[in-house]
């Protein structure tokens, strides 16, 4: 699984052909639908950035030519809306959902305790930091839920801005709290003091070896589309067009195989 | 050789001016059962790191003196070298839970001292099974309650063989029968495996009698170390809330035989006059909060089904039941904090809840900021609120840390500071959700005094609590809830008396329900003999 969604985030910011950027978009979503526990945080996160990229972008941008809208004169803006940069927007939305939402499939899909050791044979520290992470999200998602319960038991409300930024210092101080004592009972239990064992797995079975060999072939897909510029496309100063053999291919094939993933798997509920 | 050594260690905090071990020396011998009983921040859990070499390599700080686990000298010795020797197991079972499933989690630390990967798997599941705990295997460790989790914390220590246990208050986030059965689970490891353990514990009931010393901790200092009987008399003088509770009505009594267990209490109790049965206590007939027929789902569970409880003004109110019985949600639904499903909440809304984790309640950078808080979103006036605050500062104890950020506080200090956040606003019903865990005797005394003291005022009280000593000496009637249904609703607290599971220990022993009671009548049965 981690295959999987490194293959997806990888192809999300390398590539550029809003067809492909769309598809993987696709992919990650339901990749993530399909897994168990609650998306909405992570839902709202990716969409809230990618539609401030999309509306931002037009007012920052001074490319593209052709113009769609003449708005006012506003220092520091460009109010000359052209194609172009809607369409580098809408882009760089897709990038941005596509990527948010592979990095959470991850979080939610993957073994902690797999990642943990495989991270651990070759960087001990980094492992720590991945186990903390693993471990304490969900936590985290406890602690929230606690801290904006006893806020409003006080009168205040997470929904205004104000009082949603009152909640985030102690959301992280208690997370830091937290991580502490997680890294002090993983010190007390031997990590860090030399080579670590491996308890052998059980072999892998067939659905684990369809899920590998998927991941093995995104891993080549988005090698591909690297090597070879299948990816490419560009925005300015005139749109190109998207549709081309390797846009249509690449999508298809992104999709084929993030569908034999989600076949695979025996998802627990 | 000694399992564990201290010699004239004294340690502090990097920062700290006041050592948190003074001058401790002591010896453990293989095998034995050490209880270390002390007031919070006594240096009872410092004692516990500093035996496996946390303290200091992980905490920093400056160590002087020596302590020597199994031989070696942990200022030469890190952690991680020192885990094949002694386990540590901490308060916390959510933050010391480092794997995602139970099976991983045990192999854990067998994987980290390189112990051959053919035997880590039997050797985890022996772990498992000696824990009683082989039926979590293939749980994820996020699901696990806080008494699964401890007992996997105990197989995961127990899987690395090492010959010391260390066990820093274990039970303090455990509900009573969760505690019960995690402190037989550590005698029987002590008594049949030999694993010499040293505990560190605020509920003493059970344990006084079982361990082989007991080991007074005071301001960084050891005070007593010496036989449980022994340690029963020095602290029957000036640490009787360290005592299980039946110990301590005797001592109250003035009694110079102390019964460590209910059934040494009953053996002794042949002239005490049985408990008489007072009429019953009236309740109000217009409760300030009550909760109708109200019916809940939180996720999977039905968490009430037709609960119907109120809460009368001028009384503390404990609400009783297993995990699980639906007392937070009862609570939540008074304090109107969720939504009922079916139902309804009538009276007064100006409730206050303080939930389970004091923690939740700090969102300010400091103490005197963070009481001020909620007057703030309520738009009471500056001049109103910085008075109604330096009131609320005094009245707990905090005006000393009114300029402190709230997270430098103990753990004790940051509960009276979540309950000071919420009792400023002047709440006409009070909610303190399981406000005793992790907290020692004395500070229990002092949050019963502190709820009487609210009660006289006129606001209704509840204690939604486990913990049926601590609503014995501090409730005037008792709500019971079992499977979301309220049992009794505002019962006199009389019934704890006969009670069957809600029957605290001196109950069981004497038949009256607090130690003021059971010391009472102590008092009046030597009396009668001596006539």
């Amino acid at each position: 699984m981690m295959l999987v969604c490194s293959a997806l985030l990888v192809a999300a910011v390398a590539v550029d052909n809003p067809i492909l950027l769309g598809s993987i978009a696709a992919c990650a979503l339901a990749l993530l639908l399909a897994g168990p526990g609650s998306k909405r945080a992570y839902l709202i996160f990716a969409g809230t950035s990618a539609l401030l990229v999309f509306l931002i972008n037009p007012f920052v941008s001074v490319q593209g030519l052709t113009p769609i809208w003449h708005g006012p004169h506003i220092p520091l803006l460009d109010t000359e809306i052209t194609q172009e940069e809607l369409a580098f927007g809408a882009g760089a939305a897709l990038r941005i959902f596509a990527s948010a939402l592979a990095v959470a499939a991850f979080v939610r899909i993957a073994d902690g305790d797999l990642v943990l050791n495989g991270v651990s044979r070759v960087a001990p520290r980094s492992a720590m930091i991945v186990a903390l992470a693993a471990r304490l999200l969900p936590t985290l998602e406890r602690d929230a839920a606690g801290i904006a319960l006893a806020a409003r038991a006080r009168g205040a409300t997470a929904s205004g801005r104000r009082s949603a930024a009152d909640l985030v210092s102690p959301l992280v101080s208690l997370s830091l709290e937290r991580s502490l004592g997680l890294a002090e009972a993983m010190e007390a239990r031997g990590y860090g003091v030399g080579p670590r064992t491996r308890e052998p797995g059980p072999p892998a079975d067939g659905p684990e070896r369809v899920v590998t060999a998927a991941g093995v072939g995104l891993c080549l897909l988005t090698s591909w589309l690297l090597v070879f510029g299948g990816g490419n496309y560009l925005y300015y100063d005139l749109l190109g067009d998207p549709v081309t053999a390797a846009a249509i291919g690449g999508s298809a094939a992104f999709a084929a195989l993030t569908a034999i993933v989600i076949g695979a798997v025996r998802w627990p509920r | 050789m000694a399992a564990l050594s201290f010699m004239h260690v004294r340690y502090a905090y990097p920062g700290m001016s006041q050592p948190a071990l003074d001058g401790v020396t002591l010896d453990v011998e293989p095998g034995e059962l050490v209880l270390v009983v002390g007031e919070s921040g006594c240096g009872k859990s410092t004692l516990l790191r500093a035996a496996l070499g946390l303290v200091p390599h992980f905490h920093g700080g400056e160590l002087a003196g020596r302590v020597v686990v199994d031989g070696l000298d942990t200022r030469d010795h890190r952690p991680g070298e020192l885990a094949r020797h002694a386990g540590l197991v901490f308060q916390d079972p959510e933050s010391q839970l480092v794997a995602q499933r139970v099976r991983h989690e045990v192999a854990f630390g067998l994987e980290s001292i390189a112990h051959p990967p053919d035997t880590i798997a039997a050797r985890a599941q022996e772990a498992l099974m000696a824990a009683g705990a082989s039926h979590l295997t293939e749980r994820d460790t996020g699901t696990l309650s806080g008494g699964e989790g401890q007992r996997i914390a105990i197989a995961s220590v127990l899987a690395m063989g090492q010959p010391l246990l260390l066990l820093d208050e274990p039970t303090s986030q455990l509900d009573p029968v969760a505690a019960e059965e995690l402190l037989a689970l550590v005698t029987r490891i002590n008594r049949d495996r030999g694993v010499t353990v040293v505990l560190a514990e605020h509920r003493t009931g059970r344990l006084f009698a079982e361990a082989d010393r007991v080991v007074v901790m005071d301001a960084g200092r050891i005070a007593f170390d010496g036989t449980p009987p022994a340690a029963a008399r020095h602290l029957a003088g000036g640490g009787r809330w360290m005592l299980p509770p039946v110990a301590q009505a005797f001592a109250a009594a003035g009694r110079e035989e102390l019964p460590l267990t209910v059934r040494d209490a009953r053996r002794m109790l042949g002239d005490v006059p049985p408990a008489s049965q007072p009429p019953p206590e009236a309740h109000g007939t217009r409760p300030v909060v009550s909760v109708e027929k109200a019916h809940l789902r939180r996720g999977d569970t039905e968490a009430l089904r037709g609960a119907s409880a109120g809460f009368d003004p001028g009384t503390v109110t404990a609400v009783l039941g297993e995990n699980g019985a639906g007392k937070s949600s009862l609570a939540l639904a008074a304090a109107r904090l969720i939504e009922l499903d079916r139902g309804r909440v009538r009276g007064s809304t100006r409730a206050g809840y303080v939930s389970q984790n004091p923690s939740h309640h700090l969102l300010r950078e400091t103490v005197e900021d963070e009481v001020a808080y909620g007057l703030e979103r309520s738009g009471v006036a500056a001049p109103e609120r910085a008075a109604r605050t330096t009131a609320e500062l005094d009245r707990f104890g905090l005006a000393a840390f009114a300029g402190r950020h709230p997270r430098d506080l103990s753990s004790g200090e940051r509960q009276r500071l979540a309950v000071a956040t919420v009792t400023v606003m002047r709440p006409e019903l009070l909610l303190l959700d399981e406000p005793t865990r992790g907290m020692d005797g004395l500070r229990k005394l002092a949050l019963g005094e502190l709820a009487t003291a609210l009660a006289s005022e006129g606001t209704a009280v509840a204690l939604i609590t486990h913990d049926i000593d601590f609503a014995a000496e501090a409730a005037q009637a008792v709500t019971t809830m079992a499977h979301g249904r309220v049992l009794a609703d505002r019962a006199p607290r009389s019934g704890l008396a006969g009670g069957l599971f809600f029957a605290g220990q001196v109950a069981l022993a004497t038949g009256h329900v607090s130690v003021a009671e059971a010391a009472e009548a102590l008092r009046a049965g030597t009396e009668a003999t001596r006539v």
